[in-house]
């Protein structure tokens, strides 16, 4: 018996360490959030970047993948991006490298060398990482090869706390300002008496997220305020997996909410967020796609779903490396890559157009231009604390 | 809140949550009765989760899903198969920790770590997707529904049209404490994990009923996992077991590790999970309410050792 108390305490603490592994990103997140929260600002020192285009020599890009390419989201959509600059120029002037690293918890103790062995060469014009996992590798790397350029994606580096290095350019992206479309479209859509499933009279939409931190919420915040601006009396039932992988307890939470007149979801949560696509389409309702475009990844459940939320971080990339070609990329800098700059987006395509009805569409376009235009400012978990974020969603929950 | 919890929902939702981990909870009490920690249910229900998909999908190719029982037959195929595989895996992790003496730990835990990753290469190879299976046309469990009791409010509603393996976990409630402490076979088990060396002493091969007794576990566990996959959700995503198998694991010692003990504890862990689904639509903090499962396990932990202290105290004072 004693041995059998001692191996589930040990279970329990392999789950909090395991937890804990999760919620430390969170928390980097937060901690570098107060400093430079996707605003532009210049940087210490001005890089006097006039890269020459040596005839013969292209731009070469590193992109090292902590992961797999073929996740059809975030590294797919990168590579992309760097694929078609490859084309559009040609490979006399622009070359890539892609290294898949493996993203299995016995792949990350590579990550930090690999990362190493690429500044060594000294061969690529910039390195390009992303995601919280790679901060600690990125933190040894720009101080070791100071003459190492890098672009660090979607997740802030906190470059007053690392003394302000002039090698790195951090982007980041604007997932409130898509989260917003998905809000308003989500408002919209539980009360229109147009589509099939949906009972108009509560307005009452849901929202699942994969954990209880900044860069979740970041897509809350915006999800709530696009919500509010088309319907002020909306209701928002807000769960949390608690995780990225229990897709069970995503379809148990989601079902709950659909079931306490919710008609319309937004999945934030990792593949925990499946659940709440198939909870959705087991009754009836709709639920909102995140990260790649959902509706064409799960055939039978795309009735259920409208339209997805896309980070299109190929075309930062797109946009990022050419400015650098011409030496105008602020390194020293965070920059973030809204609606403007394509960085965000719904997908629009036909399918989108069958399921959601025309007045609602019209709408959503209509509000994506005055985000593009600057007169709608979507708010930001990054620059809000912990309380400010709690009452945004206090102010929606459901009586 | 009240209206949700007393409703018909509710209650299903405890029986959803409570069946995958009342099967694991019978996989694990069949080998700590045996004298055996199986920490490996884990990874044998993610397997499991997977193969159930696979095979299912592979019953629907044979058998055809036009008919509702063309539809049965090819969840029968792939739930026997996706058992049998369990079993399989039972003996392998047998075969290791009792032919091959490694610690049953640390053999655990490898094959905890080889089915997580094991399970994205295995659908990467066969459906192309490293995420979730949704390409995969699996066939789920069926629901049964019960003619007439059926009309009857709220029991009714309660009892027909719950999942087949719903059903199937109650039941091997009931099979599991008979086959334990009614037949031969299960007394010879509980003699093997109460003492091997007196177990030995009449006669009884140990090494024999601690492979039986793993097989059992390993198809417990198996049936588990097919439910994840195969009627809590319709298709498998990876790591979707998400520590089921270790709260087995706790139910199971928390219910003293007999079947009747373990299936109380599981259905409180339901409960206290669909609680928290529910109170999530409250005002009450979050972070409080995912707490609510673990503190459950921790207070009867706590009420569990108590009680046991307890006895044992009037054992010694009865002496």
């Amino acid at each position: 018996m004693k041995k059998l108390v001692a191996l589930l305490l040990a279970g329990a603490m392999a789950f909090s360490l395991a937890a804990c592994g999760k919620s430390s990103g969170d928390e980097g997140n937060k901690a570098a959030s107060g400093t430079e929260g996707g605003s532009k600002e210049e940087g210490g020192s001005e890089e006097d970047g006039s890269k020459e285009q040596e005839s013969g020599k292209p731009y070469k890009a590193a992109f090292l993948v902590n992961g797999n390419l073929g996740d059809k989201s975030f590294y797919d959509s990168a590579n992309e991006g760097l694929t078609r600059l490859k084309e559009d120029l040609g490979a006399d002037v622009f070359d890539f490298k892609v290294e898949e690293m493996g993203g299995d918890p016995a792949d990350e103790a590579n990550w930090e060398p690999t990362l190493l062995d690429y500044c060594d060469t000294g061969e690529y014009d910039v390195i390009i990482i992303g995601t919280w996992q790679m901060y600690d590798a990125l933190n040894t790397a720009y101080e070791m090869y100071p003459d190492q350029k890098f672009i660090f994606f979607d997740e802030p580096f906190d470059f007053e706390a690392a003394g302000n290095p002039d090698n790195i350019f951090n982007m980041m992206f604007k997932q409130n300002e898509v989260s917003y479309l998905v809000g308003a479209g989500a408002a919209l859509m539980t009360t229109s008496d147009e589509m099939e499933g949906i009972d108009p009279s509560n307005s009452i939409i849901g929202f699942l997220g994969g954990m209880d931190g900044i860069l979740i919420n970041d897509f809350l915040v915006g999800y709530i305020q696009g919500a509010k601006d088309v319907n002020p009396d909306i209701q928002v039932a807000v769960a949390y997996v608690g995780d990225y992988i229990d897709s069970a307890k995503g379809k148990d939470l989601s079902l709950t909410q659909f079931q306490n007149g919710a008609d319309v979801s937004f999945n934030v949560a990792g593949n925990a967020g499946l659940g709440l696509i198939e909870a959705a389409s087991e009754s009836g309702k709709y639920a909102f796609g995140v990260d790649s475009d959902q509706a064409a990844l799960l055939p039978d459940y795309a009735a259920s779903i409208p339209t997805s939320a896309l980070k299109n971080i190929g075309n930062a990339l797109y946009l990022a490396i050419q400015e650098d070609m011409e030496g105008n990329l602020q390194y020293g800098t965070t920059q973030s890559y809204g609606f403007a700059e394509g960085g965000v987006g719904l997908v629009l395509d036909a399918h989108y157009e069958e399921v959601l009805p025309e007045s609602i569409r019209t709408k959503l376009a209509e509000l994506q231009a005055s985000i593009e235009n600057g007169d709608i400012v979507v708010n930001s978990a990054y620059e809000m604390t912990t309380e400010e974020v709690e009452e945004v969603v206090n102010s929606v929950k459901i009586q | 809140m009240l209206n949700g919890i007393f409703s018909v929902e509710f209650v299903n939702s405890i029986l959803r949550a409570t069946t995958p981990i009342l099967f694991a909870t019978m996989a694990s009490a069949v080998a700590a009765k045996a004298g055996i920690c199986n920490m490996a249910l884990e990874g044998m229900m993610l397997l499991s989760a997977l193969f159930g998909v696979l095979f299912s999908a592979l019953g629907g190719g044979i058998f055809g899903t036009a008919s509702g029982f063309s539809q049965f037959a090819s969840f029968g195929f792939g739930f026997l198969l996706t058992v049998l595989v369990g079993g399989v895996i039972g003996l392998i992790f047998a075969f290791c920790i009792l032919h091959m003496k490694a610690d049953e730990i640390l053999a655990a835990i490898a094959l905890n770590l080889i089915a997580s990753g094991g399970t994205v290469m295995l659908l990467m190879a066969v459906a192309g997707e490293k995420g979730a299976s949704s390409s995969v046309a699996s066939v789920a469990a069926p629901k049964v529904v019960i003619p007439l009791i059926g009309s009857i409010p709220v029991l009714g509603e309660i009892l027909s049209g719950q999942n087949l393996l719903t059903w199937l976990s109650i039941l091997a409630v009931i099979v599991m404490h008979i086959f334990l402490y009614k037949t031969p076979m299960g007394l010879k088990i509980r003699a093997v994990g109460e003492n091997k060396n007196a177990a030995e002493s009449v006669g009884i091969s140990a090494r024999k009923i601690q492979y039986i007794a793993l097989v059992i576990s390993g198809m417990l566990a198996s049936m588990g996992g097919f439910y994840l996959s195969g009627g809590y959700m319709n298709m498998f995503t990876r790591e979707m077991a998400a520590g089921r198998g270790y709260i087995a694991l706790a139910a199971s010692s928390m219910g003293a590790d007999t079947p009747v003990g373990g299936f109380l504890v599981s259905i409180l862990f339901g409960i206290a999970q669909a609680v928290a689904n529910l109170m999530q639509l409250t005002t009450i903090p979050m972070q409080l309410i995912q707490m609510i499962p673990y503190l459950t396990t921790l207070i009867g932990l706590g009420i569990y050792s108590y009680a046991r202290m307890k006895r044992r105290r009037k054992l010694l004072q009865s002496e």
